[in-house]
């Protein structure tokens, strides 16, 4: 108790009476040292607070989220397909309406359940799911959503308008699919394709900013996994002054063999930018068009080592055979991926490459004996 | 005499005070940033499917390199662990470097291995390649072993890249737990980036103490061993603060060894790791970085917070010293290596920034601290001290060091919470007030001896005792069979 009030007492002179007398040096220092346990304290009581809350928060959502995940369960169970989509939804609505909707916890539960149940069904569920999302009026927050300053909040509502496939509201999504935060313009862009019935990359005609290759990938996925996306000619845009619009569609095209763009990609093989002209390559592999091998070819000795290895790659999958002489001479070069390559092309040639690089082996210097051997053994 | 003296005492006393508070100034500085990268890096990834990069046809390909040296007791297990990442386009590459006991024999025992005819593209130096095995089980298609002299890690590793037939390279240790979505996240920043990435690195985290199952992390627990606790704090300020922040300036230049994501064309354009110092994963950095400058090529080195690698973390003094000094000397090597760099205004953020950070605050400033405490010592011996005022200079540092590490705790607190139990962090933030006066004065320590060490001519890594992970049924994990290993899994914090 003495040595406390000793303790203070001396604080107390130090803060208050001396402090001016002091050089700057240890005036700063007993600042610093203030400001310092201040801080921490602070920190201490935010820390335990917000653990305080979350075990709160996160008792009353297992709460709410079981009370809501039982209801659906209800009718996933009960809710029968001969008693007609209307009947079953007013059948479980009211329970639904006494939920306090109100409080945004219970709402936010309740639409991320709904959500996650829709996401897991198809048919009768998904469409008994969609009805009581729709009869809840919780769209109307969705809807809201969309209009937020936040941008994961707009991500939210876009997600939803998607996942519940709200077809109406596809022109609100679309008006975002130019929006300034990239994530929001991603994540409509994706909407927008799942949406719209008639033109759903009508996007891609007045893209500003770059399609990143994260963007490229996601928009991918949704576009090849979707079962009612209207797949357009993706030739039209490979004439499009951003570059990675023309790779985007390449990559589609590549996937689902439009064989009718091949005489857009054919010019594509002069675009000054190398990503271009070497997934341009790759689709002609791709598509294994035998008829612009032979620009290959003409294309091949000014081109950099990438677009020289896709083309190789290319004539191996073409295997037409007509240029096994080329890809021979390839074996000469001193670069060691160029000789690999041109190997793995003759291999690409079936038994008729596979003969040829037997004999090769023989009469070809030790390191290329070496890369034969190791495109010819299955195992690697 | 006794004026010369007091004019010594006065521009020394300002001189380290001003010195203190530059340091403390950018270590404010630092938690900004950190606090901004670390917030913006959450907003952006609360919401992302990973699953997209791991179906997608267009997901860069991966080699995963991984050296072991007489590793044969865990090696299996490890390989398998690997093996079992979430991603599809990638291939895995053990490096068996020299070992003295039956690592080799039995992965081939276990992975159905046979020596392959692997035409190797020489483009790194590297000891001589005994034997290059791939496995007869399709299962294990993308597993390939290299047999080789020993050579040390960056000779491994060096192997390995020329092996290598992938994008991207994922540098890991072959004892390090690895979380199965590691690679997603690591190869996330490749694809969103607009600058081209070289390199990106994950907090490591300390796993002793935890319970691991079939090679994977279960359930997080605080090290019972109090010189774990403290590297727990350690790392989670170095991580979560240090490498956020320069992550945010673009001016990292580390990427743990433990675990790292590099452009393979960028790492083999620039000579691959360096054989002359101990410090390889830090040099490699900055000489990716150097060569993206002297190309005037716009690049970016990528941090994230996820707690992506466990490693097991020296639990005595004596093997934490060497570990210490060993960082000291690769920090050194690095720094002089690169000394052109120094306020370079052609090197921007690296020259001017990062290399001076790194030099004053990294190198000099345990010197420094070494430096004050045998003055204070000697000043106090001859009665020259101001106790008084003494104590408030030292209770400043104090208080600002346990501010720090609870600013670090919070950061933690506030984005993966890996240590749930209330009772952990409250651990923690005690730990915050033990280890300026215990455990901070030893790295002084280790890193002086480190200096001394280095200009004496010491170029070992030292051969390092290390504690192994053991999995009983219970799935409890703690240190049991011992292992000599060399370092080759630590990295500077």
């Amino acid at each position: 108790m003495l040595l406390s009030v000793s303790v203070g007492e001396y604080l107390k002179n130090l803060f208050f009476d001396r402090l001016p007398f002091f050089p700057d040096n240890i005036r700063i220092s007993l600042f610093i040292i203030m400001f310092c346990l201040i801080a921490t304290l602070e920190i201490y009581l935010y820390v335990f607070l917000k653990k305080a809350k979350n075990k709160r928060d996160n008792y009353l959502n297992a709460n709410w989220k079981e009370k809501i995940s039982n209801m659906l369960s209800n009718i996933i169970i009960y809710g029968d397909e001969d008693d007609g989509l209307e009947n079953v939804v007013n059948h479980f609505l009211p329970r639904f309406k006494k939920l306090p909707l109100k409080r945004k916890r219970v709402r936010n539960i309740l639409i991320e359940e709904i959500r996650i149940y829709h996401s897991n069904f198809t048919g009768f569920t998904a469409d008994v799911l969609k009805e009581l999302f729709i009869k809840l009026e919780l769209h109307k927050y969705t809807l809201e959503k969309l209009k937020s300053n936040y941008w994961e909040i707009q991500i939210e509502g876009i997600r939803e308008i998607a996942q519940f496939w709200l077809y109406e509201y596809d022109q609100l999504v679309f008006a975002l699919t130019d929006h300034e935060h990239e994530i929001v313009r991603m994540e409509a862009q994706t909407a927008h394709v799942r949406l719209n019935r008639d033109n759903p990359f009508k996007f891609l005609d007045n893209m500003r900013g770059r399609i990143l290759p994260w963007h490229q990938l996601i928009l991918f996925e949704i576009i090849t996994k979707a079962k009612y996306v209207k797949i357009p000619s993706f030739v039209q845009w490979l004439g499009s002054p951003n570059d990675s619009v023309v790779i985007f569609c390449l990559k589609l095209i590549g996937y689902y063999q439009q064989l009718d763009a091949l005489a857009e990609i054919v010019k594509l093989l002069k675009h000054p930018q190398e990503e271009i002209r070497k997934m341009s390559v790759w689709v002609i592999g791709k598509m294994e068009a035998e008829f612009v091998e032979e620009e290959l070819l003409k294309i091949y000795p000014k081109e950099t080592q990438k677009v020289k290895i896709e083309i190789l790659s290319a004539l191996g999958k073409i295997s037409s055979g007509n240029y096994l002489s080329f890809l021979k001479d390839c074996l000469l070069t001193a670069d060691f991926e160029i000789k690999m390559g041109a190997t793995k092309a003759i291999l690409g040639h079936g038994r008729k490459g596979k003969l040829m690089l037997q004999e090769l082996q023989s009469i070809v210097p030790t390191k290329n004996q070496q890369i034969i051997a190791h495109v010819l053994d299955a195992r690697i | 005499m006794e004026a010369g003296f007091y004019f010594f005492e006065q521009i020394f006393n300002s001189a380290i005070f001003y010195f203190a508070l530059v340091v403390m100034a950018s270590y404010i500085f630092l938690c900004f940033f950190s606090a901004l990268e670390m917030k913006a890096y959450m907003r952006k990834n609360s919401f992302i499917d990973y699953r997209e990069i791991l179906v997608s046809p267009f997901a860069p390909s991966v080699s995963i390199l991984a050296p072991a040296y007489n590793e044969e007791a865990t090696i299996v297990d490890n390989v398998k662990s690997i093996m079992s990442l979430h991603y599809s386009n990638f291939e895995i590459i053990i490096i068996n470097d020299g070992s003295k006991d039956h690592s080799l024999e039995k992965l081939i025992h276990a992975y159905q291995l046979e020596k392959v005819d692997f035409c190797v593209n020489e483009q790194l130096n590297h000891q001589p390649i005994r034997g290059i095995y791939k496995s007869r089980n399709s299962s294990y298609a993308k597993l390939i072993v290299i047999d080789k002299e020993n050579g040390g890690k960056s000779d491994a590793l060096n192997a390995g890249i020329n092996v290598s037939s992938k994008d991207l390279l994922l540098c890991i240790d072959v004892d390090c737990i690895v979380e199965q979505d590691a690679l997603l996240k690591l190869v996330k920043p490749y694809l969103e980036e607009k600058k081209r990435v070289i390199a990106t690195g994950g907090v490591v985290r300390i796993a002793n103490s935890c319970e691991v199952e079939d090679g994977r992390l279960v359930k997080v627990h605080m090290p019972k061993n109090i010189i774990s606790r403290f590297q727990v704090l350690e790392y989670i300020r170095a991580f979560l603060m240090g490498r956020m922040a320069w992550s945010r300036l673009n001016g990292l230049l580390i990427i743990s060894g433990a675990m790292g994501l590099f452009d393979k064309e960028i790492v083999i354009k620039c000579g691959g790791y360096s054989h002359e110092t101990v410090g390889e994963d830090m040099e490699l950095v900055v000489r990716m970085r150097r060569y993206m400058h002297d190309n005037n090529l716009k690049y970016q080195v990528v941090y994230i917070p996820d707690p992506l690698c466990w490693t097991e973390s020296p639990v005595d003094f004596k093997i934490l010293g060497r570990q210490r000094n060993r960082w000291t000397r690769g920090t050194i090597e690095t720094l002089w290596t690169h000394r052109d760099l120094f306020f370079n205004p052609k090197y921007s953020i690296l020259g001017m920034l990062s290399y001076p950070y790194w030099l004053f605050f990294e190198w000099l400033a345990p010197i420094l601290e070494g430096i004050g405490i045998i003055t204070f010592i000697l000043l106090a011996s001859f009665g020259k001290i101001n106790w008084e005022f003494s104590l408030i200079l030292f209770t400043m540092v104090y208080t600002f060091s346990i501010l720090l590490s609870t600013i670090a705790v919070l950061f933690e607190e506030r984005s993966y919470h890996q240590y749930t139990s209330g009772m952990d962090v409250l651990k923690l933030l005690l730990l915050a007030f033990i280890e300026p006066i215990v455990y901070h004065p030893l790295t002084i320590y280790w890193s002086i001896k480190g200096n001394i060490d280095k200009f004496t001519g010491k170029k070992n890594w030292g051969t390092m005792t290390r504690a192994g992970f053991t999995s009983n049924q219970k799935d409890k994990l703690e240190t049991s069979s011992t292992q000599n290993l060399t370092t080759q899994q630590e990295q500077s914090v």
